[in-house]
């Protein structure tokens, strides 16, 4: 075997043992020299040399970049799992036919759809999404992030809470955790709109706080135009386009001269 | 994708109408097209030694005209004649033809005698590989036409002459279409981005464009829409050259911007691509209108009946027709159905993941619909009539009324304790300002449409310089020619 490949073998080895003992830190720096041991393999993308070696490297770097992927999601740091993210992609859209199948291909595919829906790039979220195959597509991990899409562009709020408890995996949950608080703010959003007022207990529970007073401290730092009294919340009425009393002559002078400015310039 | 292939096919046709009988010519009947292959060769001639471009444009679209009466033996003894006998080119060409004509004959290469020129334009030769190359898409050897377009490609690779550039147009078209049709787009990726780079550094723009089209669609074939965008984005861009090539660049826009969310924008695009498209190419604008009307359903636009009945687009409209119903009434229930329906077509079509999208604008119309009949409704009712399916309808109809209101799609607010939803009375619109700058902003529109139709009135460049014949300005830039000729000399002199 090539002497490369078992020293990554055995880094990868020490690596996973970390990730088991959940000793992040230490992850984190063996990630690190792996990654630098990778550019030695001459078959990754971009270059895809077909030495002959190609399916044991590439499948050792997916691997490698995979569980990047999920020590990111540990660790909590969106940027770096968005970049491990792109590492590796290549691996499964351009080594189809070299390598089979990753068996985590579509739970890190969920997360990063989970990732973007919770970075409200809704965009970005329907350009990966037309990439899957139909087949894909009844993946349960997939499913649920393009379910959670839908209920959220619906509104159906309470769907995508109570989707919470049925997280295909559970490096799924910190992201479900972070879409509960964008679902809040939406949920405030619309609120402010709809309702003229609301009882506390009411809000309490539509806001899903367990106390008043978390409630009150969400007013006071998000929405301080609520008005909090007699045991209800009011919201400001944005105000309604009212009967015009007189009429805008000035403007209306000014437009009535651009149109005769514009029909000179015609005849 | 599938019908999506006329759209390729659209320039030829136009003509084949024209053309009546579509039987292999018997061998009578190839004299006059071998003659008028070698009309069209001259043609060329012409145009390569006075630099016209325009003669060679003519020669490419008057090829296309008698495609249909081309054989083996036609091409064979056009080979001959053209071609210096014994060359490269001859010899590469006339191994990529059948050996077997349309009846079954096996074609002795004996019988067409060399007789070849001795020096041609290397645009004759260019055009005798886009000759061989359309013959063999058109006899379905996909695999000949592969190997007979790399060839052709490599060849014009070494070529740096403007003349050249609206044949090269035509055959990488060719060339990635013989691609397409053995399923190996992927394949060519590189090489027709090492060539849109040739083309920008030689300032070829037509070639150019069909190179960015033809990349969008390599791309979008494996819905790769986020390299689509970033190529299309960072491309240079001008004023479209060939009216086909621009209506295929707007529906590769129209597709990725609706991808992305940007239903105005893919609107616009799809419109315009649809109405610029030539009246032969069904296909290609069957499949804008289909994305067009998946669009404006986004937009929670309703297309008017007449999108549906347009001339032979009928039957293939019909799925989307009663998507549109669906949307249009609002039922959950029957756009369920019909989405079963269809769902092969829509896959087909590539627009499934639109259609999932449209689910939300269903609710919408059906909560629109509510708002309008009743002044006050309970939630319990207003999730019955939209048939929402969930453990928690009512909490789900809450969430969904309140997010409606709050994106303007209705006029009313909720009452929870009492668990209502209470519509405004719509008040006297004509009491506001509201007709006044809807009025205004439509007499706007107007005159700023007169001032851009204006603006874009084109008129023919220096007319009175075109008052000198062609024949003068030949001479004259013959003239220029020699003269610059001789200044390169005298400057190499002084070295």
């Amino acid at each position: 075997m090539d002497p490369q490949l078992t020293e990554v073998n055995q880094f990868l080895g020490r690596f996973t043992a970390a990730m088991t003992r959940r000793d992040f830190t230490n992850c984190d720096s063996l990630l690190v020299q792996l990654k630098v041991l990778l550019t030695k393999f001459p078959s990754l993308p971009p270059s895809f040399q077909k030495t002959p070696n190609a399916v044991q490297e590439l499948s050792i770097a997916r691997e490698i970049y995979e569980h990047a992927v999920v020590l990111s999601v540990k660790n909590e740091d969106q940027d770096a799992f968005e970049r491990d993210f792109h590492q590796l992609k290549p691996y499964y859209t351009d080594t189809r036919d070299i390598i089979p199948p990753s068996s985590q291909e579509y739970q890190i595919l969920g997360l990063n759809l989970l990732r973007l829906l919770v970075q409200n790039r809704i965009a970005e979220f329907h350009t990966e999404l037309e990439l899957l195959s139909s087949s894909a597509l009844e993946n349960p991990c997939i499913k649920h992030a393009v379910e959670l899409e839908q209920s959220f562009m619906e509104g159906a709020y309470n769907r995508v809470l109570s989707a919470r408890q049925s997280v295909p995996n559970e490096t799924y949950v910190y992201f479900m955790d972070l879409l509960a608080k964008t679902v809040r703010d939406e949920i405030a959003a619309c609120s402010e709109k709809a309702y003229a007022y609301l009882s506390i207990t009411d809000a309490k529970r539509i806001l899903m706080f367990s106390s008043d007073q978390e409630l009150t401290n969400y007013v006071t730092q998000e929405h301080i135009e609520w008005e909090i009294k007699n045991g209800s919340v009011f919201f400001q009425k944005t105000k309604e386009s009212s009967p015009c009393k007189e009429i805008p002559s000035l403007q209306l002078i000014n437009q009535t001269l651009s149109y005769a400015r514009e029909l000179e310039r015609i005849v | 994708m599938g019908q999506e292939r006329d759209v390729e096919m659209k320039e030829v046709a136009d003509i084949s109408n024209s053309d009546e009988h579509s039987s292999p010519a018997p061998v009578s009947k190839t004299i006059p097209t071998v003659q008028s292959l070698k009309e069209i060769v001259s043609m060329i001639e012409v145009g390569a030694y006075s630099k016209e471009v325009r003669r060679i444009a003519r020669a490419v679209r008057l090829t296309i005209g008698i495609r249909l009466k081309i054989t083996t033996s036609v091409i064979l003894s056009f080979l001959s004649t053209t071609l210096q006998p014994g060359s490269e080119a001859h010899a590469r060409l006339t191994s990529y033809l059948p050996k077997v004509d349309e009846k079954g004959n096996t074609v002795d290469l004996a019988e067409f005698p060399p007789q070849g020129s001795s020096k041609s334009p290397p645009e004759v030769e260019i055009y005798c590989y886009l000759l061989c190359l359309i013959y063999l898409i058109d006899q379905k050897c996909y695999s000949q036409a592969k190997a007979c377009s790399t060839a052709g490609i490599t060849r014009i690779k070494n070529m740096n002459r403007r003349t050249v550039d609206v044949l090269a147009s035509k055959l990488y078209f060719y060339y990635s279409l013989s691609y397409e049709h053995t399923n190996s787009l992927s394949e060519i990726r590189g090489n027709l981005l090492s060539l849109h780079r040739m083309a920008t550094l030689h300032h070829d723009e037509l070639g150019q464009e069909t190179l960015l089209n033809l990349l969008l669609r390599n791309y979008l074939h494996y819905n790769l829409y986020d390299q689509a965008e970033k190529l299309r984005s960072k491309a240079p861009r001008f004023e479209a050259h060939s009216n086909q090539q621009f209506c295929r660049y707007l529906f590769y826009l129209g597709k990725i911007r609706t991808i992305q969310l940007e239903y105005t924008d893919a609107k616009e695009s799809l419109l315009q691509a649809s109405r610029k498209a030539p009246a032969a190419a069904r296909g290609f604008k069957i499949m804008c209108n289909k994305w067009a009307v998946i669009v404006r359903l986004l937009l929670g636009e309703i297309p008017e009946r007449t999108i549906f009945m347009q001339n032979g687009m009928k039957n293939a409209l019909v799925p989307y027709f009663e998507l549109t119903n669906a949307v249009r009434i609002g039922d959950l229930e029957l756009f369920r159905t019909v989405t079963e329906k269809c769902s092969n077509v829509f896959s087909k079509d590539g627009t499934h993941n639109l259609i999932v999208r449209l689910r939300y604008n269903v609710i919408r119309t059906g909560l629109r619909n509510i708002s309008i009949s009743y002044s006050r409704i309970s939630l319990i009712d207003v999730a019955k009539k939209l048939r929402l399916e969930s453990d928690n309808p009512v909490a789900d109809a809450e969430s969904i009324v309140a997010k409606a209101i709050r994106d303007g799609a209705i006029d009313a607010t909720l009452d929870h304790t009492n668990g209502w939803m209470v519509s405004k009375e719509t008040g006297d619109i004509y009491s506001t300002n509201e007709p006044q700058l809807a009025f205004n902003s439509r007499i706007a529109f107007c005159l700023n449409m007169h001032n851009e139709a204006v603006r874009a009135l084109r008129f023919p460049p220096n007319s009175q310089k075109d008052k000198e014949s062609a024949e003068n300005r030949r001479e004259r830039q013959q003239q220029e020619q020699e003269l610059a000729k001789h200044l390169a000399e005298e400057e190499d002199d002084e070295f």
